[in-house]
């Protein structure tokens, strides 16, 4: 694990993976304000000494609500990643492994569900299911689940026609043996890569419902919904939109730049 | 012609002088050639000879000047009749390439355009570069083509690549690069991907065209018993250097280096036997094939729906043969003959029909095969690197047959897996090590201990020494040979080597489109009764160098 730091764009990622993570896990004891501390007096002010990032239009101070919204908005993110990878994995490598017409009635669904955008079809199930955090995540989760479907079918799949497996195989090892031990381990590389990069289009999602009115609700201090409520005071304080939009975008290309940097160091003959 | 002085008998036509090329990797610089010496005369053949990596096709790229973007050159100069190419432009490269030196590559489906008419590539070098018309330019095609050997060139013109067979395609890049008559030719490795028999009648033809035009020569290729065959003069490169060179008599005669010496020894030569006695001709069938049918493609969902036909493609068809205990029987057949099918419907991973017997049991079909005959039937395959699961320790790979045919108590275990690791000579630590962290030849020791661990009766050997190099090709085609000899297991060994099989075989069986046209015991090979494909394939591999 030691590659990724020597890795120019793993570094980055995990710097600010490392950033990120910290305000979910210290945000609350960090934060220099309560983050629903109304202060009339002080509304839509700029960066000062006493407020880093500035207040928004109810006074409240932005810096701390950021910080404790990093624990909504990455909860949000890899929980609605990992439902959405646990499902595709169990439909994708199911495929797979039975193959015949199983297979066939499953990836054509699947082909189909796949030219629906994903956020076409979480506002879709949100809007069947009614808004929410929780509904929020479902809807993602479903989402992902037929791309993570056709990935983890084609990792078996390509894992199963090596020679390694045909010598198991013809060694009469039973199949959950090959599963469990010859496949499986060939194949989780790719599946970790592709799960943390959609984490931070699970967080980019996420925040987009927030914003639409859909996912967490007031007085919750997720990013995208402190975006949407901000929006009108826009221009009388820029930082109110800015910062949690920053935040937003530091997360996604964390998560985004650290895949990309296990991609490459997860081959296990990249190692010496 | 366009040669820019006198033709010269006494000056090289190509002259490699002090050559170094380096690449930049990202574990830091490789090596690739160390100051190469190389000089082709008029009318020479130079064979350049060296294993995978040893760098003979980057030093064809260099001298053709296609160098990858992380090359870094070094000192020494690369001559055309007394011109250095490193100081022309890319536009006077462009110009020379194709006019005044020419190339043929190993795959000519991948150098011929997918696109255009094989007559179109043909006349396009015509009109370029000896300015023809179109009129001339298809005239002078044809006669080229006639003479490569293609019988009717004006409709072979009208073809697309995808039309034409290997053989048929090679001609025409031969064509190609003799069109404009160019002073120079390099031929890397122009056979390989082509089956034996139209290997040889490429050979042939080259030999002709190079005696012919008089153009200089220069011959990269693996195959010792090919160049000592078709080059006069001989180079071998080891390592990104050439460590002997000279006439190519001498060399296989009297070479003087251990690396030439080592790379001639372990070119397979059939009067050499390897293995010593015989199985009694008593010895009862151990393994027999009756009416062996395997078939490919299986019909999807939406074809059925749809009630689709699909064309069926048969692997091989009715084969019949039975191995004697304790034998090797070499089968040989040409790539797509049927050979490796035969080998997976014996090891279970193909469906069959018709009768597979393991002495007494008999299977009539894959699904009847059980956990005891597998156990009892091993199979190997050609690349090691796939063979091998990457994420399993050495001996995690070796423990697997043991446990699962519960060989060894647990306690045993490793003292075992150290006595088959010595078996194959590798040494003991190599336990603890990783598969990518094994050369090839390494990786298929153990891939072969792991067969041997089943201490099964018939061991299946699916050109396993295809994928190494020829100095490691003889030392497992030995260790294989040992072990059956003191395990008293029985052996299908199958290749496309027709001098290593005669070799190490007690009997050969050739296949030929799916069907096993011919069986032999291996000293028979020479017999009258000999099927008329076996013996086109015996006359077209070229005879060990210096035997």
């Amino acid at each position: 694990m030691l590659d990724i730091w020597r890795h120019p764009t793993g570094l980055i990622g995990s710097c600010l993976l490392a950033l990120v993570l910290g305000a979910a896990v210290f945000g609350a004891v960090l934060a220099p304000y309560d983050p629903q501390l109304f202060q009339p007096l002080a509304r839509l002010q700029g960066p000062s000494a006493g407020h880093w990032l500035g207040t928004d239009q109810f006074g409240r101070d932005i810096l701390s609500r950021i910080l404790h919204g990093a624990r909504a908005t990455i909860a949000f993110g890899v929980g609605a990643t990992l439902l959405g990878v646990v499902a595709g994995a169990v439909i994708g490598v199911t495929a797979g492994v039975v193959g015949t017409w199983v297979d066939s009635l499953i990836m054509r669904t699947i082909d189909g569900l796949l030219a629906v955008p994903d956020l076409l079809f979480t506002l879709l199930i949100v809007t069947v299911l009614g808004g929410g955090t929780g509904h929020a995540m479902l809807a993602v989760a479903v989402a992902f689940t037929p791309g993570m479907a056709r990935i983890s079918r084609s990792a078996v799949l390509s894992i199963r026609t090596r020679e390694f497996v045909q010598a198991a195989t013809a060694r009469g090892e039973s199949r959950i043996y090959i599963m469990a031990a010859e496949v499986l381990p060939n194949s989780v590389g790719p599946l970790i890569v592709e799960a943390t990069i959609r984490v931070s289009f699970a967080v980019l999602l996420g925040a987009t419902l927030g914003f639409l009115g859909l996912g967490a609700q007031p007085p919750s201090t997720e990013w995208g919904l402190m975006i949407a409520e901000a929006r009108q005071f826009m221009f009388r304080n820029p930082w109110c939109v800015a910062a949690p939009g920053i935040a937003i975008a530091m997360t996604a290309m964390g998560f985004n730049l650290f895949g990309d940097a296990l991609r490459d160091v997860f081959d296990p003959r990249g190692r010496r | 012609m366009s040669a820019p002085t006198m033709p010269d008998t006494a000056r090289p036509v190509l002259d490699v002088q002090g050559y170094s090329l380096t690449y930049a990797t990202r574990t830091g610089p490789f090596e690739a050639l160390k100051s190469i010496d190389l000089s082709v005369m008029r009318g020479r053949t130079m064979g350049l000879v060296g294993e995978s990596g040893s760098g003979k096709t980057s030093l064809a790229w260099a001298i053709l000047r296609y160098l990858p973007a992380n090359a870094r050159e070094g000192d020494g100069r690369l001559l055309l009749s007394g011109e250095d190419l490193r100081a022309k432009s890319p536009g006077e490269i462009t110009d020379l390439r194709g006019r005044r030196i020419g190339m043929v590559f190993q795959d000519p489906s991948t150098s011929l355009n997918p696109t255009l008419t094989l007559g179109r590539q043909l006349t396009e070098v015509l009109v370029r570069h000896r300015k023809h018309s179109m009129t001339q330019a298809k005239a002078e095609a044809e006669a080229l083509l006639a003479r490569t050997g293609i019988s009717r060139p004006a409709e072979m013109m009208t073809r697309f690549p995808h039309q034409a067979s290997g053989g048929e395609k090679q001609r025409v890049v031969i064509a190609t690069a003799f069109a404009c008559n160019p002073e120079c030719i390099i031929f890397d490795e122009p056979t390989t991907a082509l089956d034996v028999i139209t290997a040889r009648q490429i050979q042939d033809l080259f030999v002709r065209l190079q005696e012919d035009t008089g153009v200089a020569a220069l011959y990269i290729s693996h195959d010792l018993a090919l160049v000592s065959r078709i080059a006069h003069d001989v180079a071998v490169i080891h390592r990104g250097a050439i460590v002997e060179k000279g006439p190519s008599r001498q060399i296989f005669a009297t070479p003087r280096e251990d690396y030439t010496r080592m790379l001639l020894a372990a070119v397979p030569r059939p009067t050499v036997r390897l293995v010593t006695g015989e199985p009694s001709p008593q010895a009862p069938a151990i393994l027999r094939l009756e009416g062996a049918t395997i078939r490919y493609g299986e019909k999807n969902l939406i074809d059925r729906l749809l009630r689709r036909e699909q064309a069926e493609v048969v692997g091989a068809r009715d084969v019949s043969f039975a191995l004697r205990e304790g034998e090797i029987l070499g089968i040989v057949g040409e790539s797509g003959s049927g050979k490796s099918t035969i080998a997976r419907a014996i090891a279970g991973l193909n469906d069959f029909s018709g009768t597979i017997a393991l002495r007494e049991r008999i299977f009539h079909a894959r699904r009847e095969i059980d956990r005891a005959f597998r156990r009892n039937v091993q199979i190997i395959f050609q690349n090691p690197d796939g063979s091998l699961n990457p994420r399993q320790r050495i001996r995690d790979i070796l423990a697997r047959p043991l446990k699962l045919y519960d060989l060894v108590p647990k306690t045993g275990l490793d003292a075992r897996i150290a006595e088959l690791l010595e078996q194959v000579r590798l040494p003991r630590d190599f336990a603890q090590r990783y598969p990518h962290q094994l050369s090839g030849g390494e990786k298929q020791r153990v891939a072969i201990a792991r067969a041997f661990a089943a201490e099964p009766q018939v061991v299946l050997c699916d050109e396993i020494t295809s994928s190494l190099d020829v100095s490691v090709q003889a030392s497992v085609a030995r260790l294989l040979v040992d072990l059956q000899t003191r395990t008293g297991a029985t052996c299908l060994f199958i290749t496309h080597d027709i001098n290593l099989v005669r070799q190490l075989a007690h009997r050969i069986a050739v296949m030929h489109r799916g069907e096993c046209v011919d069986l032999f015991a291996a000293a028979d090979h020479a017999a009258p009764d000999r099927h008329s494909y076996t013996r086109l394939l015996l006359d077209a591999v070229p005879n060990a160098a210096g035997a």
